[in-house]
């Protein structure tokens, strides 16, 4: 039903078209007034097989395990495969992707961008002349 | 098994399937495809289980878990991974535009086809993937039985 990726055929896909076959990470995301926040789910992949890019206010995430992330022997119950992750967001406009902050611990990538300064609301303040 | 809505490579499906794709999920929108694992017959941890002649392996992926938040215990043939997933998105003062990962409670037993060795039980946690390793008991390990032959 799956097929093993071969990690060590590096393809060179454009970042914004999706790999042939992927998984795609359950996403949480959120607002602040200071930023906006993607938490995606990511198991088995470590931070030198992960690329993040930004082009054209599309966020793409995509995820490769290492050659050497299943255990081996003979299989008894198989319910997760490694693979590939892959997804693609468009971005609101009112985020700096310029400052975007990537962070990811346990599977878990943590994407934060700060709302873009102009648009953030400022008080004005009154002089009294 | 596949517990996770995989996206294959080929046919016309997966033709369509690309062609959406191409349709960005909006972080505000609605996506186009299943993520993460299916629904139906969800059991959490997604596990995987292999053999050899000394041991067992058993693996579950559960992203985002430190190892403070997993409790693993070997109990005669059967091993239990239990713990808690607690959400990230903060309560208050949010804006939630999705909310894909899910949060609570679980347990998972897995009973092992034979005798092991409780004590020599090793559980490590890497890039959300936590691996158990349990031993065999002696008795249980396949035996090379030297056949002579008769006279």
């Amino acid at each position: 039903m799956t097929k093993p990726i071969d990690v060590a055929v590096e393809t060179n896909h454009d970042p914004l078209e999706p790999p042939e076959s992927y998984f795609v990470p359950a996403t949480d995301v959120y607002e602040t007034a200071d930023e906006l926040t993607l938490v995606a789910e990511m198991p088995g992949i470590k931070a030198d097989g992960l690329a993040v890019t930004v082009e054209d206010n599309v966020l793409v995430i995509r995820g490769k395990p290492g050659a050497k992330s299943e255990a081996g022997g003979e299989v008894l119950l198989k319910e997760f495969t490694a693979g590939e992750f892959y997804r693609a967001f468009q971005l609101p406009a009112d985020y700096d992707t310029e400052k975007m902050e990537a962070g990811l611990r346990q599977g878990v990538l943590t994407l934060r961008l700060p709302r873009s300064e102009r648009l953030k609301p400022r008080r004005i303040e009154v002089k009294v002349e | 098994m596949a517990m996770k809505a995989w996206v294959p490579a080929a046919g016309p499906f997966a033709q369509l399937q690309r062609e959406m794709n191409r349709v960005f999920d909006s972080v505000f929108g609605r996506h186009f495809q299943p993520v993460g694992r299916i629904r139906a017959g969800y059991v959490y941890p997604p596990t995987n289980v292999r053999e050899t002649d000394d041991a067992y392996t058993v693996q579950c992926e559960v992203p985002g878990l430190e190892m403070a938040d997993l409790e693993v215990y070997v109990t005669g043939d059967q091993l239990t991974v239990s713990g808690s997933r607690t959400s990230t998105v903060p309560e208050e003062e949010v804006t939630l535009h999705r909310r894909e990962r899910d949060a609570g409670r679980f347990s998972r037993a897995v009973t092992l086809p034979a005798p092991v060795d409780s004590s020599g039980t090793e559980a490590t946690l890497a890039d959300g993937i936590l691996t158990v390793r349990i031993p065999k008991t002696e008795e249980a390990k396949p035996k090379r039985v030297e056949v002579h032959v008769g006279d």
